[in-house]
Parts: structure tokens; C-alpha cells; sequence
């Protein structure tokens, strides 16, 4: 396929571009393969145009159009006017929603290019295969390819935990992804338990997703381990290796936890489409805690009804309260944090270990074990330690991105299998850094951007739904990595948190429906100004700078300096 | 009376005092006239809980076996439980809070008893006069008188003594106007819009009743603040089906008929006790302890508060609006022109004029606006939110003012001087307080009290610089622009500050604060040092250059005079060498 079939007008003159709390720009709109652009000609036309609007095509999620001044129209007369004089003085108006919350008016002279445009976009943004993504496209200058996408190797992560513990291998049972098509190569698995052993344990797990660690707390040596849901079917089968697996994490006398991520009702259902739970009889020394997530499309209904009610300028507060309430997103964001503090609990203060999963094992499973870890584990709060916990909790634990962020909050289209469990994450992390304004190194323009970029990216490291898919379509060979843009110190400076100072210690947040707020900066990014607050930010952030050791001490070396010149002038002379 | 008589358990031993997020202290628990007082005698972590009667809204006791349990709940919404034991002591400590926490009487209260430990730098009753206020207005425009036609009170008794009036009414109209407003609150000047000299004015409701009465001077007055050929608008706080029923009580609006030049806009902002219920619901839910979020939201929704925040928020952004976009003069009325009125005059003046962003000017504020404008504290605070017993005037309407000023902080952070905790402190100090500031309805009745010569003034506690400092928001860089609030629902958030202050756990956000406020502390300090040093470093250059200058003369002088002077000479050189070291050595 060409894009440039797929447009059918690539550039149009005087085209108005407006966008709530900026004022209107008028000029000329081009679309490219991935980009929509609109340069203003402020000095005439022979001089260079300032580009004001740069939009990744693939951040569109719906185009709307209108097509206005019809009293313009006039019956074609049967002889055939040309159709051009009966079109001349129309315009129509399309309206981009995008994927990042944002909406965009255009107003376009002539209806035909107003509809070709709409249709060229809506192709272009709907175009589904991955490998015509534009990370495939995307060279910029300042990076190199290779660079960031092997800073979070397992290996690494795993030395950690050898150097305190041996009863944990690094396996490559899945090395050419047979084993589980949806786990990384490598995994972290019992040292007791054999690559024999886990291919068995695999198939009796939805997807082969057989249980791998997931975090080890140094503090008490528990763990936390995470897989999907066991294929006990109608029959109750049960599979020894897998039984065995569960058995090595627990020490003799040990009990241990497993979070299931469904209700007990939905978890007995599984049991008729061949899923189920770990039984008691099968698992005497786990105890089964349902803690029901929402997943799936009434996840994304939830995302869809919250940002209609962000948008609708018309409502009073009564209607404004009630459709806060009725959208449950908050709900969402309070069970998923409340389930995150038990697993952390049960760690930390039961001093147990804990397995999480739910059906699949790569949605609700991976909220709770990356949330859980922020709460434990201080090295997680920081900007690269964030990082890599994203990278080995849902980029490489195979988290579906593709699927689940293919579509966001405006979408016309039918939904499939969207929905926002890392808009959620996201969200309930900056919960806990409202709640604990020092304990992360990272400020909220960090989760703003990694929204940005799970749901349409110049980066290539949320593609994709797992790490085969990746490597069959070498997204490592051929695209940037969206770490290696971050970690560069220009732009680094930006996510960091004026006020962080670590904190070793555990942080347990509060979930009370009180304690928990609506994400501002994400879901109001674009319909109030927060150049207020922003300001205020950049005060601190100033005034932090200005404190910083280093540079005191070289300006009060500089002017001591200059204060002994003259001092030791004037002794000379005497 | 005495309060012996009122306390019939003095002391008792062996109390647990639970607060919530602290961990359950052993203590000796005492009553005196004014205060509950109890102390921890541990030697590790001694610890005193002082709470004034004043503050106490309502206390429940309950009985397990001999122990008896009292919760006591407070004006500023905090909630604390007593287990006391023995039957009898608890019931004797119970009631004589009961009776202390009651007391009717003003003179009664604790801020005829208090004696500051404090200096007292400036007294805080001799500032912000009247007087003062007008000076600064007559150095911008002449069009303005005070007058003193008020002075024993006789006129309008919810007035201050003076008032500023149009320059061409005289005090002989001013007393007929004064006839047909309700509770004769007359118009007076409430704020002066130096960017184009548009007014706001405040009064209550005309009595026009249900003949249509009239009031020529009435028309006049307010006619006289317009500019020739301009239009102004009055903003009434109620809807105009409320008031087109106020008529039938004798009140009523201005009509289009004899008021021509003025536009009327209804604004409907609740008062009374829906806005006390609205406080309950919303105190209620932020209690709830279910755990649930729908059944929060819900509670919260159900309380209606946020609505009443966003309606007086409007109100206040239509005044604004109307005075510096619309360059129009407004005059501002409900019913008796004491509580709604107020609400949306001191809140335009914050949107409209930096001044009264900063601490002293919203002070003045506070004072101009609600304290000498008569809005009737003791009445409107005389209970909050936890309070049994049946409801009279009481009415959250400076809370809800607080409320909106924090809202419009928390949107503009770096454009007031003062942060939230000057505003939480306001708030507690409207409804139980040392000092005798928030006393009385109005100035007539503190006139009477004589409270400026036996009581405190809260400014003269505020405005030291030990407390001072709490208050001050460390971000704020003066703005002088007008500062328009967003008001849409999605913009306003529950003042966690104040409503969920008790039950959440504020140490990492206090802690975030203290950071704040170090940093912002060592860098004014740094950037002092490096002031110095710069001046330091200036006058050395200007000495060494003296002493270039002097050695080039003396040089010249040498080579044309004689050798005989050059001793001398020699001597003025060393005499600036001295002034060089001491210099230094300074």
C-alpha cells in the first residue's frame, strides 16, 4: 500500500485552525504520510511560514466534519453548470478529536477539500498494520538506533536479586516464544523447578502464562509472582508441575496469597469456558482474596463517558457531580490502588508472599504487581527505575498496547479490544505522588507524556503487543526508543520532580473515596489554561535550582575571588 | 455568675484522648472557665490538647460498664473522643461542657478574659480606618465624601459611623434614602476602580412594596455615580421571582421606570439555612466512613456546597465583569444587603484589585467588607456543622467566602501573598476565638461591648512577623493584573483544607510545605549574602579607585612641588591606607 494513495488533497490554502484557549491561525494545512501540517505565512508569501500545528496523524482518534453555507447551493440546471461555480462559496469545518484528549477545528474553504481531507485523515489514521507506523519512518538526528532499548536487561534485574538470594534462575525456556507467546525470553522462575516442568506448568495456564516473578522484596525476601488463570475447566484438572511451581516460593509453615483480580462468581464462571481458580484442595497452603477489577470495554466506556462529561461546557455542578459519579472511574482508580496496597500488604506486613492474576494475566494482573511495587520499592520511584519497571511490569510482561490503545476516548468506531489499564495505572501513580509530593523522582508531565506515547508515538516502544510480535517486526532494529529521547539531558530535566528526596520507606496510600482526586492535568489538559500553575511549578523548580550546593558554591567562589582582588591590590600598594 | 458554679468536675485522672491519625494518649484532663485542657504527663512526649469551650459545637457521651466515653465535635470540624473513667465523673464533665460551650452571654466569653502574652507592636483596632481607605480614594478622584451622618449609629444600625457617599448627597438626603432601604443600609461605596474610575456599590433592597413606592433622593444617589450618558447595572443576589416576592413584605427591587439608566441582573445565591443544611450534608459526607466512592460523590453532590461556591463565584465574576470590561459602575443589593452582598462586593474587589490579594489588604478587606459592613458574625458562626440543637441565623456565609477565595488561590498560586492557612485560620477565628474581632453583629454592638478597650484584636496577634511568616505563601510575585476565575464545575474542587483537614493524614503534604518554605527561606537568605558581598565588593573598587586617583596627583604634586611637602603628603597617604583596612576589616 502508498500513503499517497490513501490522500486524496494534500495541501490546501487558508485554512483556519482554532483550539480551545489559543487564538485562531490561519494557514496552509499540507498532510504528509504521518503528519498533519498548518503553516502560517505571517510577512506575505515569500517569506517562510512558522508551522503551527505538527500533529502525529495517528493521534487522531475522530474526525468530524460539517460542511457549511449551503444557502451557497443552487439546483444544478440541466444543461450542467459546472460544478465548481455551484461549490465556490462553500466551507466546511472538521473537527479532530484526539487520541491524546485534545480537539482541533479546522475550517477548510471548499467542500470538496474539506471532504477529502476528512476522508484522507480518517484513512490515514485507521491505517492498522504496525510495521506502517510512523517509528518505522522516524530518524531524528540527536539519537541513534540501538540506543535505549537494552537499558532494563532482566539479567541486570536479576543479579539483584541472585546477590541476596539462590533460590531463584534466570530460564530461557521461552526463548523462541513457544512456551508462552506473550512472555519475554527470559523469565525469572524457582531454581527448584526445571524448563521441563514450567512447559507443563504453561500449558495448564490460559496462554501459557505460567507463573514468573515478579518482584522480590529484599526487606523480608517474599515475593511476588504473577500468571493467568489456571485451566481447571468444568472437570477441576490439575496439574502437579504447576502445583509443585506454587509449592518451591513457600518455605515449611509458609502460607502464602493469591489475588485474584476477579470476582469470585466471574473466577467460578471461568470454569465453564475451560479457565477457573487454584482450589483450595489442590493449593492448601495459598489463600485465594477476590478483589474484582473492571477490564475491558466497560473500562473504556467508563474513560469515554468521564472525558464526555470533562468536555460538556453546558453542565451545572449537580449534573457535573452525578456524571462524575456515574462514569466510576474514580471507583476504578480506588479498587485498583486499594488492591495494589493489599498485595503490597500482604508483602510487607503479613510477610507473605503473593500471587496475582486474573483471566489473562497481561491487564488487571499488571496493574496490580507494577502499582504494588511503586508503594514497596523506593528504586521504582525513581525517573529510570519508573523506567524499567515499565518496561518488565507491562512492555515486556506483554501488556497488548496495540490493541488496547488503538483507540481512545472519542472513537466513533466499534469498539474491540481497547481500554485504558495504563491510562489507569498512570492515574493511580499520580495519585500516589499527590499523596506523597516528595517520594517520586518523576512529576506528572512523565505520566502526560507516557499517555501521549502508549497512544500514538514517534517511538517505537509501545508498539506492538508483546515481545515476539516485536521481534518479528524488528521494532528494535528499526525504530527509536522512547527511553533513549527521555534520558537525554535536555530533556530529562523536564520530568524530574523539583521537590524528590528519597524515601526508603514504604508508602501506603490513602484510599478512602475521599483521598482520591480527578487526574486535572490529564483529563482538563486541554479545556482550562494551567499556565498559572505551571508557573508556580517553574517557581519552585527555580528556587530548588537555585539552592542546589554546586552552583552556591561557585558563585560565592566567584565573587570571594573578585572580593580578594582588589583587597590584595590595595595591600600591595601600602 | 461564675464558672465554679458551672464546673462540677474540675479535674480528672487517667483520661484517653483519641484523635484520629495520632496514636491514644493517657492523660490528666482539666476544665476552667474557658478552656478543656489536657495533658499527657509522659515524660518522653508530654503533650497538651488546650481547646476552648467557644469551639465546642456539640458533645455526645456513651457508657460501656463504668467507662465513659465523650466525643466531643468542634466549630473548625475537628473531632475528638475522652474516655473517661468512673460514671459520675464522666456525666459531671460532660454537662459542665455542656453548660461552658453554651454560655449566651458575650461578655462571658474569652476574649474579655484573655491576656496576651504577646507584644503588642501595632494595635490591630487602630488599623484600618476608614479614614485611611478615603485618603487613598482622594488622591484619585474628588467625586466622594465621607460622611459622618452615621456617627451615633442613629441612621443605619448595622453601619460603621462613617461611610463614603457621593460628593453631591448630602447627609439631609442620605436620611430619606436611608428610610426607604430595608434595615436603612442606604448605597454607600464599597470599592473605586482606578483603572477607569468605575464604582461598586452596596445596599440592601429598596421598600418599594406593593404600590411601587419611590424615593427621588433614593434615584438620585445612585444617578449620581453614573457618568453622563452611561448605563450601570444593579446585581441582585436573588431570583427575581424572590424578589417580586418581596414586595408583598414591604421590600422589593429598583424598577425599570425610575431607575432607567440601570440594567437589573438577577443572581440567585442561597442563604440561610439551606446554606447551613448544605454545610451539614457536606460535613456529613466528608465523615462517611463507607469506604464507597459512588455513595462519596453522591454525599457530596447531595450537599450542593460546590453549587453554592460556583453561584457566588459567578455573582462575583458578573460584578467584576460589568466594571472593568463593560466600564460600568454596579450597585450591589438582596434582601437586607448583609450576607450575599457581601459575599460578591469583597470577592470582585479581590478579582478586580491586587491589593487586596496581599495580607494587609485583605485584612482591610475583611474589615471594610464584613466587619464594619455589619455582617452579623455572632449570629451567622454561633454554630457549625456538628450542632444539635435547632438552628436560628446561623449560616456558613464567610466560610463559603473563604471557600471561593481559596478557589481562586488555588487557580492564580502565585498572585496572593497569603496562602491557605491564612485562610483556615479566618475561619477558625469567625467561630471561636481569644481574640475579640469576630464579636458582635456589627460595629454598633461592639461599640457598645467597648470591645476595642477589653479585648484583643486578631490583626494585633496576625501582624507580628513570628506569625506572620506561617501566612505568607512563598510563592507569590505581585500581579497586578484582574485575576478571572475559571467557574466551571470542573474547575472548582472541595476545599480539602478546611472539610477534609481531620480526616486525612497531612504529614507528607505538611511536610511538602515546610520544604517549601525552607528553600524558599535559605535562598532570600543566600540571595542576601550575595547582596552584601556585591556591595562589599563595590566599595572596595571605590576605594582602590580613590587611592589610584590620589597616587597619580600625589605623583603630579611631587614632581612640581618641593621634596619638603612629600612628608606630608606621605602622611594623607597613610591615613587613606587606614581608611582602606578599617574598611576592610568592616
Amino acid at each position: 500500500m502508498e500513503f499517497a494513495e490513501l490522500i486524496k488533497t494534500a495541501t490546501v490554502e487558508s485554512v483556519l485552525l482554532s483550539c480551545v484557549g489559543l487564538p485562531a491561525v490561519k494557514g496552509t494545512l499540507c498532510i504528509t504520510s504521518h503528519h498533519l501540517l498548518l503553516s502560517s505565512c505571517p510577512g506575505g508569501d515569500s517569506q517562510p511560514g512558522t508551522v503551527e500545528l505538527w500533529l502525529l496523524i495517528r493521534n487522531v482518534d475522530a474526525v468530524e466534519k460539517r460542511v457549511q453555507n449551503l444557502g451557497w447551493y443552487q439546483p444544478p440546471r440541466t444543461n450542467g453548470s459546472p460544478r465548481d461555480t455551484r461549490l465556490a462559496g462553500s466551507s466546511g469545518t472538521i473537527t479532530l478529536r484526539c487520541k491524546d484528549l485534545k480537539v482541533l477545528q479546522l475550517e477548510i474553504p471548499g467542500m470538496e477539500e474539506c471532504l477529502n481531507i476528512a476522508s484522507s485523515i480518517e484513512a490515514l489514521s485507521s491505517v492498522d498494520s504496525v510495521m506502517m507506523m510512523y517509528p518505522f519512518f522516524y530518524r531524528p538526528q540527536s539519537l541513534k538506533l540501538e540506543e535505549g532499548w537494552n537499558l532494563f536487561p532482566l539479567e541486570q534485574y536479576f543479579q539483584q536479586i541472585a546477590s541476596q538470594t539462590s533460590r531463584w534462575r534466570l530460564s530461557d525456556v521461552n526463548r523462541d516464544f513457544t512456551t508462552c507467546p506473550t512472555y519475554p525470553p527470559a523469565v525469572i522462575v524457582p531454581a527448584a523447578v526445571d524448563d521441563d516442568a514450567l512447559r507443563k506448568a504453561a500449558r495448564f495456564r490460559q496462554g501459557g502464562r505460567f507463573p514468573v516473578l515478579s518482584y522480590y522484596h529484599p526487606k523480608n525476601g517474599t515475593v511476588m509472582l504473577r500468571s493467568s488463570q489456571p485451566l481447571t475447566g468444568p472437570n477441576r484438572k490439575r496439574c502437579r508441575e504447576d502445583e509443585m511451581l506454587l509449592g518451591t516460593v513457600l518455605d515449611e509453615g509458609e502460607r502464602g496469597f493469591i489475588i485474584d483480580t476477579r470476582s469470585a462468581q466471574a473466577a467460578k464462571q471461568a470454569r465453564m469456558t475451560g479457565g477457573g481458580t487454584e482450589p483450595k484442595s489442590s493449593y492448601p497452603r495459598w489463600r485465594r482474596l477476590h478483589r474484582p477489577l473492571e477490564r475491558g470495554r466497560p473500562l473504556q466506556e467508563s474513560f469515554i463517558k468521564l472525558v464526555e462529561a470533562c468536555n460538556d461546557t453546558s453542565i451545572n455542578m449537580d449534573r457535573w457531580l452525578s456524571r462524575l459519579e456515574s462514569c466510576r472511574w474514580l471507583s476504578h482508580v480506588k479498587a485498583a490502588l486499594s488492591t495494589a496496597c493489599l498485595a503490597a500488604q500482604c508483602m510487607d506486613r503479613e510477610e507473605a508472599s503473593v500471587l496475582v492474576h486474573g483471566a489473562e494475566g497481561t491487564d488487571t494482573t499488571l496493574l496490580v504487581t507494577a502499582l504494588a511495587q511503586v508503594i514497596l520499592d523506593p528504586s521504582c520511584r525513581t525517573l529510570v527505575g519508573f523506567q524499567g519497571l515499565l518496561e518488565r511490569e507491562w512492555i515486556e510482561a506483554g501488556h497488548p498496547f496495540h490493541l488496547r490503545c488503538a483507540r481512545s476516548a472519542y472513537s466513533h468506531a466499534r469498539l474491540k479490544q481497547e481500554a485504558p489499564l495504563f491510562l489507569l495505572f498512570l492515574d493511580c501513580v499520580w495519585q500516589l505522588s499527590r499523596q506523597f509530593p516528595f517520594s517520586l523522582e518523576f512529576g506528572e508531565h512523565l505520566l502526560l507524556t507516557l499517555f501521549d506515547n502508549a497512544y500514538a508515538s514517534d517511538y517505537g516502544t509501545f508498539l506492538c503487543n508483546n515481545e515476539k510480535e516485536r521481534c518479528l517486526c524488528k521494532v528494535k532494529e528499526t525504530t527509536h526508543s522512547l527511553w533513549a529521547w527521555l534520558n537525554q539531558p535536555g530533556e530529562k530535566k523536564k520530568y524530574l520532580n523539583p521537590l524528590y528526596s528519597h524515601n526508603a520507606l514504604v508508602i501506603w496510600p490513602s484510599v478512602e473515596p475521599q483521598s482520591i482526586q480527578l487526574w486535572q492535568g490529564l483529563f482538563f489538559r486541554w479545556i482550562r489554561s494551567s499556565q498559572y500553575l505551571d508557573e508556580a511549578w517553574a517557581e519552585i523548580e527555580r528556587l530548588v535550582e537555585g539552592n542546589k550546593p554546586p552552583v552556591k558554591e561557585s558563585a560565592g567562589n566567584r565573587l570571594s575571588q573578585s572580593l580578594s582582588d582588589p583587597a590584595a591590590r590595595t595591600e600591595n600598594e601600602r | 455568675m461564675e464558672f465554679a458554679e458551672l464546673i462540677k468536675t474540675p479535674r480528672a485522672d487517667n483520661v484517653v484522648l483519641h484523635r484520629p491519625f495520632y496514636l491514644a494518649v493517657e492523660g490528666t484532663l482539666c476544665l476552667t472557665g474557658h478552656h478543656l485542657i489536657f495533658s499527657s504527663r509522659r515524660q518522653d512526649n508530654a503533650e497538651e490538647l488546650w481547646l476552648l469551650h467557644s469551639n465546642i459545637d456539640s458533645i455526645e457521651k456513651r457508657f460501656v460498664g463504668s467507662l465513659g466515653t465523650i466525643i466531643i465535635k468542634c466549630k473548625d470540624l475537628r473531632i475528638i473522643q475522652l474516655d473517661i473513667p468512673g460514671m459520675e465523673e464522666c456525666l459531671n464533665i460532660a454537662s459542665s461542657i455542656e453548660a461552658l460551650s453554651t454560655l449566651d452571654s458575650v461578655t462571658l466569653m474569652y476574649p474579655f478574659f484573655y491576656r496576651p502574652m504577646f507584644e503588642i507592636v501595632e494595635d490591630g483596632w487602630r488599623c484600618f480606618l476608614p479614614d485611611e481607605e478615603f485618603e487613598l480614594l482622594s488622591s484619585v478622584t474628588d467625586e466622594w465624601r465621607l460622611s459622618c451622618i452615621n456617627k451615633e449609629f442613629s441612621v443605619c444600625p448595622s453601619y460603621p459611623p462613617v461611610v463614603i457617599v457621593p460628593k453631591s448627597i448630602d447627609d439631609e438626603a442620605l436620611r430619606k434614602v436611608a428610610m426607604f432601604r430595608h434595615g436603612s443600609r442606604f448605597p454607600v461605596l464599597s470599592y473605586y476602580h482606578k483603572k477607569n474610575g468605575m464604582v461598586m456599590m452596596r445596599s440592601s433592597q429598596p421598600l418599594t412594596g406593593t404600590n411601587g413606592r419611590r424615593c427621588k433622593e433614593d434615584e438620585k444617589l445612585i444617578n449620581a455615580t453614573l457618568r453622563p450618558g452611561k448605563r450601570g447595572y444593579i446585581i441582585d443576589t436573588r431570583s427575581l421571582n424572590v424578589a417580586q416576592q418581596a414586595r408583598a413584605k414591604g421590600g422589593g427591587f429598583e424598577q425599570e421606570v425610575h431607575y432607567p439608566q440601570w440594567r437589573r441582573i438577577h443572581k440567585c445565591i442561597e442563604r440561610f439555612n439551606i446554606l447551613q443544611e448544605s454545610l451539614i450534608k457536606l460535613v456529613e459526607a466528608c465523615n462517611d466512613q463507607s469506604h464507597n466512592m459512588d455513595r462519596w460523590l453522591s454525599k457530596l453532590e447531595a450537599s450542593n456546597w460546590l453549587t453554592h461556591v460556583k453561584e457566588i463565584l459567578t455573582a462575583a465574576c458578573l460584578a467584576a465583569q460589568c466594571i472593568d470590561r463593560e466600564g460600568a459602575s454596579v450597585l450591589v443589593h438582596g434582601t437586607e444587603g448583609t450576607d450575599s452582598t457581601l459575599q460578591v462586593t469583597s470577592l470582585a474587589q479581590i478579582i478586580l484589585d491586587p491589593r487586596c490579594r496581599t495580607i494587609r489588604g485583605f485584612e482591610s478587606l475583611v474589615v471594610r467588607e464584613w466587619l464594619q459592613a455589619g455582617h452579623p458574625f455572632q449570629q451567622r458562626c454561633a454554630q457549625s456543622a456538628y450542632s444539635n440543637s435547632k438552628q436560628k441565623w446561623e449560616a456558613p456565609v464567610f466560610l463559603l467566602f473563604l471557600d471561593c477565595v481559596w478557589q481562586i488561590l488555588r487557580q492564580f498560586p502565585c498572585s496572593f501573598e497569603f496562602n491557605e492557612q491564612f485562610l483556615i485560620m479566618l475561619f477558625e477565628h469567625a467561630y471561636a476565638s481569644q481574640f475579640g474581632t469576630f464579636l458582635g453583629n456589627n460595629e454598633n454592638e461592639r461599640s457598645k461591648l467597648k470591645l476595642p478597650q477589653k479585648t484583643m484584636s486578631l490583626w494585633s496577634w496576625v501582624n507580628r512577623s513570628e506569625e506572620l511568616s506561617k501566612f505568607q505563601n512563598p510563592l507569590f510575585e505581585a500581579n497586578s493584573l484582574v485575576i478571572w476565575p475559571s467557574v466551571a464545575p470542573q474547575s472548582l474542587q472541595l476545599w480539602e483544607g478546611v472539610f477534609l483537614r481531620w480526616n486525612r493524614p497531612s504529614k507528607f503534604l505538611d511536610e511538602a510545605h515546610e520544604e517549601m518554605i525552607n528553600i524558599i527561606k535559605y535562598n532570600k537568605e543566600l540571595q542576601a549574602k550575595v547582596n552584601a558581598l556585591r556591595r562589599q565588593l563595590a566599595q572596595l573598587q571605590t576605594v582602590d579607585r580613590m587611592q589610584e586617583n590620589l597616587r597619580h596627583t600625589q605623583l603630579g604634586i611631587v614632581s612640581s612641588l618641593g621634596s619638603s611637602s612629600v612628608s606630608k603628603l606621605h602622611t594623607v597617604l597613610a591615613e587613606a591606607g587606614t581608611l582602606t583596612s578599617t574598611q576592610l576589616c568592616g
